[in-house]
């Protein structure tokens, strides 16, 4: 068959490519397509399904010649292993690991009501569902973004809207904070920035800022643009310094902005990022990078995900030109029709391994790879 | 009830080798019989006292399966057959056939010359077990005796690798060996049909991982192979004659083709002619790919793999070499090895398991400094300064491949071995809840008996199909059977269903009546036609909605039970009632008025003992009765 050939062919190109471009590189094919991708431990992630019934949870482990250091050569392991498995029912949209536990939170994006998870440990590898917390909606069109409150205590901040956000006690399910304004702004995302100043993004590009400690009305920083129709991401790096502390806010159309957590209305920098097709995208992923100062990754235009570097912006917003592309899910998926093209549902870097991101698509892949930074290539391997 | 009973033999978490008994239909079959490569000792062997404790193992066991040739499937096979003693047939496919002996003296040798072992087996015990293999066809079925047959399937996996599937009856067990669900490039994919088995064994070592794609391993090789060659290295890559040999070459040949690469690639001579010989031998056994290639020319005239001089190797700059054999036990990879070893630039690429014993083994292990026999390069210690790659191309089904081979052979039941029960519980749930069957997992050593329910086809006469309609109700269905009654008859291999009075006609036999009588002493002064009567209104007071009459002939009859009233002969006050009653008269819907109705259920007495107790407590309600009358019975 000719297509199949030619399909062969432009994967051999991108394969090969990859040879340079890519230390290391694993690709997988899961059952059924996953939104959600949540560190659980250094070494595993959790995806779930999002089809309207019946869902599964998994919790994977790295491949371990992934993971190893010296004796890698010697380990020949490039499988997942799927350490715990649960069933849901209904779709899961969002998936948020409580830190020191294994206890997850999802939400199912039709209502505002949480779900609670137990991952299982040594004794059994079955994830099961513990118990619910309510949310002030029954219905809701996007569903709650969730933040796990980084201390020790198992608290979830969570709401669909920026109105709704309250901080919940796991154990005992009581309301310790709600944050008090009027506004009905749908959210797009939620993360606490200390243990507790937290950063809510919504859709319409503004940011809230409030502390959990206090009843203090939050401080409001309002959208970059006033287009209606225009959908934005927020992303805050958690950086150790106050100075470091950055917000950036990507919108549907392929602007980005840059701005201090301090002063985020003030100058800070922006650029027009090439994406393929911007306005039709509904699960945007914008993200710091942990460990690479000035680096953001977004993915949700396409098929690609996409790697910036910030300190290239100026004030002015102007077009940016990538650092890297992660075009895997786009070149290996075989589309049989050409309605939905396949696009990434989402991505996460590794919080300490510098260069090394997991990204999931609409087709069920999931790749993990360690990019070779362009500017460096030939150079020795750094850590 | 009939059961299908399934034994992995062995203990405790074992995982290293496959040997699985199977008992069905009255038949005991074997599947595998593999060596556990990681011990040294007796634990290496299937532990077959589970079968008999002394003596051979022939009258025990109706066959034996090997499904494919690697050593943890076959390597106690010329053990279990001429040390423990079997004479019965051994089955495996062609390739199988012609590979295991190979792979086993390999490992004999490897064992008892370099290790010095004494209890194990000898080059004639192979060759002598050999002799006992009968080779399948796929898809091809093979009665093994009147009533077992067997039939091998594509399994992917190696060449050879058979699933089988094994009938007794109505009864099935399908048995998958090692197998995978996605092509490769020398290999197709596992395929069944839907046949239906009442048990589908698999492993469960990869059931719970998701497997990184072929093309990412295929670039770890190339991007490993690549950046040697840039360096003015030499690349070593040890291989069997077969299978990943020829993939890895295709491999090569490309990326050279594509990069425009001028290093050289060799190939031994002496893998050439074998690979070419067997390939020639199985060639439908590879996939439609290698199959045209081979048609078209040569397997092994590539534009940039060459043969192999023993010279090249101290030819300078950079190459590629792929030697056999493929553990770095002996001959012509091992002396590569021995020149390539102390240059850092150089590289050995191991491309799959290798026995312990073996300088493979050593170095895949860390080994960074080996004792070598015969001539060294600098003191009895050969430096390895080389860098050791350990790569992994063989073929597995995952979580997801084996959903798929379930969605494709619909078992009635699933089994899953060598798994720890605590890490599969959601495999299992998933398994059952998907499919909606029951899925064991038995520890090493443990027995799981499968109830099967075979379904054993009837004719049914017109006549008797007629009445059980006209009786009315829902047609019957799987989901609601309908208990019907008839007469089974068993004529020659027919089974047939009729109605009594027909069985009764076809034998030549009249129809006979069974009719109980019971005697029930009362005490009253009336006359016999006056008791009667009474007891008749009683009963019409008592037994509303049953039809009771009195006839003209001194009889009081209540649906068919037959009431007569006599005195005794020794006095008249004391009346004898005389019931009789046919076998087929329906009482429970009498007995569901009484209260003895729920004691009846629960200990079912024979019939005319609840005739008689009912009788007696309907009795001891009359009027007028004595409460001392007792039952005698006739």
């Amino acid at each position: 068959e000719m297509e199949d050939a030619e399909f062969e062919d432009i994967l051999d190109d991108w394969f090969i490519e990859s040879l340079k471009t890519y230390k290391d590189l694993h690709v997988y094919q899961l059952e059924h397509p996953t939104q959600v991708l949540e560190w659980t431990s250094g070494n595993s992630v959790c995806v779930a399904g999002y089809s309207q019934s019946k869902n599964e949870i998994l919790e994977l482990r790295l491949p371990l010649k992934l993971l190893a250091d010296e004796n890698k050569s010697l380990c020949a392991e490039r499988d997942f292993k799927v350490s715990h498995g649960g069933f849901t029912d209904g779709p899961v949209r969002c998936l948020t690991h409580i830190p020191g536990t294994r206890c997850a939170v999802t939400n199912d994006g039709l209502s505002s009501d949480l779900q609670v998870w137990d991952l299982g440990g040594e004794e059994s590898d079955v994830i099961r569902r513990t118990g619910s917390i309510k949310g002030k909606r029954s219905a809701s069109e996007r569903g709650s973004r969730i933040a796990a409150r980084p201390s020790s205590a198992p608290q979830v901040l969570h709401g669909a809207q920026i109105s709704d956000v309250q901080l919940t006690e796991l154990a005992s399910g009581e309301t310790l904070y709600k944050l008090e304004t009027d506004s009905a702004d749908p959210l797009s995302s939620l993360q606490f920035v200390s243990d507790t100043v937290f950063l809510a993004g919504c859709c319409n590009g503004s940011v809230y800022v409030a502390d959990t400690r206090t009843s203090a009305p939050p401080q409001l920083s309002h959208s970059p643009s006033s287009a209606e129709s225009v959908i934005w991401w927020t992303d805050a790096a958690a950086g150790p310094h106050p100075s470091s502390r950055r917000v950036i806010r990507v919108s549907s159309s392929g602007q980005a902005v840059v701005s201090d957590l301090r002063n985020l209305g003030g100058a800070g920098c922006q650029a027009q990022l090439d994406v393929q097709t911007p306005g039709r995208c509904s699960q945007v992923k914008v993200s710091w990078a942990p460990t690479l100062d000035d680096c953001i990754s977004v993915s949700g235009f396409s098929g690609v995900v996409q790697i910036y570097n910030t300190r290239l912006w100026g004030a002015e917003p102007q077009e940016a030109r990538p650092l890297f592309e992660h075009r895997g899910h786009a070149v290996s998926s075989q589309q049989t029709d050409d309605s939905v093209p396949t696009f990434v549902t989402s991505h996460i870097w590794h919080p300490e391994r510098p260069r090394t991101l997991l990204s999931a698509a609409s087709d069920g892949s999931v790749h993990v790879w360690d990019w070779v930074d362009p500017n460096r290539q030939g150079g020795s391997p750094t850590p | 009830m009939p059961e299908i009973k399934v034994t992995p033999l062995g203990a405790g978490q074992d995982v290293g080798r496959s040997c699985i008994l199977v008992s069905i239909g009255g038949k005991n079959i074997m599947l595998d019989c593999g060596m556990h490569m990681g011990y040294n000792d007796d634990r290496r062997f299937p532990d077959f006292s589970y079968i008999t404790q002394n003596g051979r193992l022939t009258d025990f066991l109706d066959c034996l399966i090997i499904s494919h040739f690697h050593l943890d499937h076959c390597g106690a096979l010329p053990y279990m057959s001429e040390m423990v003693g079997y004479d019965g047939p051994i089955y495996m496919t062609h390739p199988t056939k012609a590979i295991c002996p190979i792979l086993l003296e390999d490992f004999r040798k490897i064992t008892v010359d370099k290790k010095g072992e004494t209890n194990f087996f000898t080059s004639q015990m192979i060759k002598d077990c050999m002799k006992k293999v009968i080779p399948l066809n796929l898809h091809q079925t093979v009665q093994v005796d009147d009533e077992l047959e067997i039939k091998a399937y594509y399994a992917g996996h190696v060449l050879g690798a058979a699933m089988v599937h094994i009938k007794v009856g109505s009864e099935s067990v399908v048995y998958t060996g090692d197998y995978n669900m996605t092509p490769d490039r020398h290999l197709g994919a596992a395929w069944i049909d839907k046949c239906r088995p009442d048990i589908l064994i698999s492993e469960s070592t990869y059931a719970t991982t998701i497997r990184d794609s072929k093309r990412c391993r295929e670039r770890d090789f190339l991007k490993k192979v690549h950046e040697s060659i840039e360096r003015g290295g030499k690349v070593l890559i040890p291989v069997f004659a077969l299978g990943r040999a020829q993939e890895l070459c295709i491999l090569l040949e490309t990326f050279w083709e594509r990069m425009n690469l001028k290093a050289p690639i060799y190939f031994s001579t002496g893998l050439t002619e074998k690979a070419n010989h067997y390939y020639k031998l199985f060639i439908t056994w590879t996939n439609q790919k290698i199959r045209k290639t081979f048609v078209q020319r040569n397997m092994f005239e590539f534009k940039h793999i060459k043969a192999f001089d023993r010279s090249y190797a101290d030819n300078p700059g950079p190459m590629v070499v792929f030697a056999t054999p493929g553990m770095l036990h002996a001959g012509q990879s091992l002396q590569i090895f021995k020149k390539w070893a102390g240059n850092e630039k150089n590289m050995v690429i191991m491309p799959g398991y290798c026995v312990q014993g073996t300088i493979g083994h050593k170095i895949l292990n860390g080994q960074r400094k080996l004792e070598m026999e015969g001539r060294a390069q600098n003191g009895p210690l050969l430096d390895v300064k080389l860098q050791v790659e350990y790569m992994s191309f063989s073929a597995h089904a995952d979580a997801k491949g084996i959903m798929q081979l379930i969605r494709m052979a619909e078992p009635r039941n699933m089994l899953l071995v060598h798994g720890e029960a605590v890490k599969m519980e959601f495999l299992k749930g998933k398994i059952e809840q998907e499919f909606s069957i029951d899925c064991y997992m038995p520890a090493n050593g443990e027995t799981t008996t499968v109830t099967t329910n075979p379904s054993v086809p009837v004719d049914i006469s017109l006549n008797l199909l007629k009445r059980e309609m006209a009786l009315g109700g829902p047609l019957p269905d799987p989901k609601k059977p309908r208990t019907m009654h008839g007469t089974l008859i068993m004529k020659e291999n027919s089974l047939k269903l009729v109605s009594s009075e027909q069985a009764l006609k076809e034998l030549g036999l009249n129809e006979h009546q069974l009719r109980f009588t019971c005697h029930v002493q009362l005490q009253d002064p009336h006359s016999d036609a006056d008791t009667l009567h009474r007891i008749y209104t009683h009963l019409k007071s008592v037994l509303k909605g049953y039809t009771i009459q009195h006839l003209p002939d001194g009889t009081v009859i209540v649906e068919s039970i037959v009431i007569k009233v006599s005195s005794s002969a020794e006095d008249s006050n004391t009346k004898v009632l005389l019931l009789s009653w046919s076998y087929q008269v329906i009482i429970e819907p009498l007995l569901k008025k009484s209260f003895l109705y729920p004691a009846v259920l629960a200990n079912p007495p024979l019939k005319s003992d609840v005739i008689s107790s009912f009788w007696v407590q309907t009795l001891l309600q009359f009027p007028d009765s004595n409460k001392h009358c007792g039952i005698t019975e006739s």
